[in-house]
């Protein structure tokens, strides 16, 4: 299996009111071919930062000041904006939360899907329309001829996130990242989208970078998490590793919070505090605020990495002092 | 759902849609009945657009129902006289006019249908085609009549029922104007113990001020109690009137104003139409004001609802400065009590929303929907924008403050996990139509209808390799409301359609004690 994204110590900062805020301190992480990778954390912890920083996308005010992101080999940190914009869409293609904001108004859904095919993959406008009918079929989508004559407006939100991701796979893209893609639907209809994806990524082998606040919606897709906070990633496994054993105080914390319908007798147990704004200065761990076991060294030490298990990472002074005893 | 819990809101056949154009509805919501208790979670499920939040703002009267009746037992006619309800009063003879005039006409229509009976078996001896022409011709004349007089026989007894809402089978007395005069009495103690609550309201003002002063003026608290006391006994009064009318005119002296008065069977179906509640959507809009008091919303988007260029105090502070008279001073104090209770600090007084997160500016709307003396509150997707961790907390202090201050929740939300941990019943939507209503134990347990089963099963798991069943995965999207399917609206989609769903709308009916399902599969049995 190729890596297809390989991200390393990447800091990204944000300009706010000319001062330099980090809003990623040093996050890694690696992503195969075929596989689905979930990023989990509560809103403003790094996660839509870090696809926009993949991406190109970041906004003015955003830079990306270290480490290195890697698609299929390719350094992106140091490319020119036109070089990025010719693998954006053929390379690496992104579906949103919005599935409106996303799809343009005024253009027919056949142009807007066309429109990609003949300009990443040369195709004529006949080929371009075949392939698009095609992939709107495997999304499941009745009448696909119809279909691509009609606007955004005339399709439910359901309908056009499914358009989204036709659009995006039709390409054949190696890296697909979906930010919060169900997040704005209703359940019914983000079973249905979940059940589509996990599909398609099969039939294209593509490495799908998954982003979700969700974790029941993260144990029906992924092969790995990444569980981020406030910037730095706390804890990284298999999505058997991280459901069987979270190892990391606030992994544990975000479970328990979770309503869960099988269970009959549940206690709603929030994680105490608030979500550090990324302008407060916290040293060490940046979870310890809010943390039932935090000790001195957590106040001073950022915590370093530790693997417990082969391919379960864990950033955390507990875990480890309960380790080496 | 314990027995001798009051009745807090009261829903009969609700109705709300919307018009598009000329002919052309959004059937938001179709003939919803159910009632809520005092101090319950209730909780509403249902994809987007099945009038989850459509229902709760006409709850409150942010828009007009089209039909059907929202009754609120909060306050009852005892405490507060809506002005509906003194015009009902001095209609009541035209009600028992009407319903007799209306009558008395379908009787002598009666008569010449009889005419005409006669004439046609007096025909139909002989048999002409002069004669047979003729025949069809009374048989029309017949039908037409027949029709009116049961049309009339209709008009009447709808009266009668109109009637029947402000005095129940007292309607049917001949001596009505007694119980006019009674029912006047009553309403005018009601009148003087509302011009109390203004008082005893104004004198708590003074207290509060006096209190924050650093003095507590403790002459006043006496009056105040004072005061409670002779709101009671006029309520008590008002009550007792009423009480007098039902003990002398009830079940005599009925007036024969169609064939069925005289039948107990009747008399207590038009004792059944009594309401003791107030109807809200014939409430004067201030009238309905005063009512808010109580009944409060808190919205999804907290960014949303907050004022950005209004500190956090100050959004909060309107709500005084609106409903009551306190000073600047006793205004702030009360302010920062409440970000105390709702769990933030009194510094946040003033800052400014965007210096909040989610959660914070959620509590600030909470302390909002409960700085008067709310009873009621609708949530509409309160918890769902925040993340989990936050949404607990969220969770948790609603369950403090309804504890604390009884209060009754009408929690919507598309999350089935929230609404099994958070509420005590559950009603479950399709289209604007009632499907499943339970406890929300039993709902989970013993799920009846297919939406429902589809709902749960769609659910996403926190645990992991389980046997994603497929069985009950909806296909397609829900239906649009301009022109929802005939017969069950969830037919499109349910995988266990049968004929039946196609043509006819299932019946609401109660499978085992408090658990309503309206679904074809059950009601066969």
């Amino acid at each position: 299996m190729g890596k297809v994204l390989e991200v390393k110590d990447l800091v990204t900062t944000f300009r706010i009111d000319k001062k330099e805020y980090e809003v990623l301190r040093g996050v890694s992480f690696d992503l195969n071919e075929n596989e689905t990778l979930c990023m989990v954390g509560e809103s403003g912890c790094g996660k839509s930062v870090t696809t926009l920083s993949v991406m190109g996308l970041l906004p003015n005010n955003g830079r990306i000041v270290s480490g290195s992101i890697k698609l299929n080999g390719q350094e992106l940190t140091t490319m020119s904006p036109k070089e990025l914009n010719t693998l954006r869409g053929k390379q690496m293609g992104m579906i949103f939360q919005e599935p409106m904001t996303a799809l343009n108004p005024l253009l027919t859904i056949g142009r807007q899907m066309t429109e990609s095919l003949m300009l990443h993959k040369g195709m004529s406008k006949k080929e371009a329309t075949e392939t698009a009918i095609s992939y709107l079929e495997k999304v499941g989508i009745a009448n696909p001829e119809e279909r691509l004559k009609q606007y955004p407006f005339q399709l439910s939100g359901g309908l056009r996130q499914r358009i989204m991701i036709a659009m995006v796979m039709s390409v054949q893209p190696s890296l697909l990242i979906a930010d919060e893609p169900t997040t704005a639907l209703d359940v019914t209809i983000q079973k249905q989208v979940l059940v589509l994806l996990n599909k398609l990524k099969k039939d294209v082998s593509t490495g799908v970078l998954f982003i979700t606040h969700d974790l029941s919606v993260v144990a029906e897709i992924a092969d790995r998490v990444i569980v981020l906070y406030s910037g730095r990633k706390v804890e990284e496994g298999t999505i058997e590793q991280i459901f069987a054993k979270p190892q990391h105080p606030y992994t544990v914390g975000l479970m328990n919070a979770v309503p869960n319908v099988d269970l009959d007798e549940f206690d709603i147990q929030p994680i105490p505090g608030t979500f550090p704004n990324i302008t407060e200065d916290i040293g060490g761990c940046r979870f310890h605020p809010r943390c039932p076991y935090a000790t001195e060294r957590c106040r001073k030490e950022v915590p370093a990495e530790l693997e417990t298990e082969p391919g379960h990472f864990v950033y955390c002074h507990k875990v480890e002092e309960e380790q080496s005893k | 759902m314990s027995e001798d819990k009051k009745t807090l809101l009261e829903l009969k056949k609700l109705k709300k849609y919307f018009p598009v154009r000329r002919g052309v509805y959004i059937k938001a919501i179709e003939d919803v009945s159910f009632s809520i208790t005092e101090g319950e979670k209730f909780g509403v499920v249902g994809e987007s657009g099945c009038g989850k939040s459509t229902l709760g703002r006409v709850i409150l009267q942010l828009y007009p129902q089209t039909s059907g009746a929202c009754i609120y037992y909060g306050r009852t006619f005892d405490e507060m006289c809506p002005k509906y309800f003194a015009k009902e009063i001095a209609k009541l003879p035209q009600y028992q006019k009407k319903a007799d005039e209306y009558f008395k006409k379908s009787l002598e229509i009666d008569k010449k249908a009889d005419v005409v009976r006669i004439e046609i078996d007096a025909l139909s001896a002989r048999g002409s085609d002069k004669e047979v022409k003729k025949e069809a011709q009374l048989a029309k004349k017949l039908s037409t009549l027949e029709f009116r007089s049961k049309e009339l026989k209709k008009d009447a007894s709808r009266q009668l029922r109109e009637g029947s809402r402000t005095v129940g089978s007292l309607i049917l007395c001949k001596d009505l104007p007694a119980v006019q005069e009674l029912f006047s009495k009553a309403q005018k103690e009601t009148v003087i113990s509302s011009e109390k609550i203004h008082k005893y309201r104004d004198l708590e003002r003074h207290y509060e001020e006096s209190r924050v002063a650093g003095n507590p003026d403790e002459n006043i608290k006496k009056e105040m109690e004072d005061i409670t006391v002779q709101i009671k006994e006029h309520v008590a009064a008002a009550k007792a009137f009423r009480q007098e009318a039902w003990d002398t005119y009830h079940g005599k002296d009925i007036l024969p104003i169609t064939e069925r008065c005289l039948d107990p069977e009747y008399q207590k179906k038009l004792d059944g139409n009594y309401e003791t509640g107030i109807n809200l959507g014939k409430l004067t809009k201030p009238e309905m004001r005063e009512l808010r008091r109580e009944m409060q919303m808190i919205f999804q988007d907290p960014a949303a609802s907050l004022d950005p260029r209004q500190s956090v105090g100050k959004s909060i502070e309107e709500v005084y400065k609106i409903n009551t008279d306190y000073s600047a001073q006793l205004r702030k104090e009360k302010t920062m009590d409440l970000l105390e209770k709702v769990g933030l600090k009194r510094e946040h007084y003033y800052s400014y929303p965007h210096a909040l997160s989610g959660g914070q500016k959620q509590r600030v709307g909470i302390a909002r929907a409960i700085a008067l003396d709310t009873k009621f509150i609708v949530l509409d997707e309160s918890v769902s924008a925040l993340d989990v961790s936050v949404q607990a907390q969220i969770l948790q202090l609603l369950n403090e403050l309804s504890d604390e201050k009884e209060l009754t929740y009408f929690f919507i939300t598309h999350d089935l996990g929230v609404v099994k941990h958070f509420c005590d019943r559950i009603l479950v939507m399709y289209l604007g139509n009632l499907c499943e209503i339970a406890d929300s134990k039993v709902l989970f347990h013993n799920t009846l209808h297919p939406y429902t089963q589809s709902l749960l099963a769609s659910v996403p798991r926190l645990t992991l390799n389980q046997e994603h069943s497929t069985e009950f995965v909806l296909e397609g999207d829900v239906p649009s409301a301009m022109n929802p399917p005939k017969g069950c609206p969830f037919h499109t989609r349910c995988s266990k359609c049968m004929d039946i769903c196609k043509k006819e709308k299932p019946p609401i009916i109660e499978k085992e004690p408090g658990h309503f399902v309206a679904c074809h599969l059950y009601s066969q049995e």
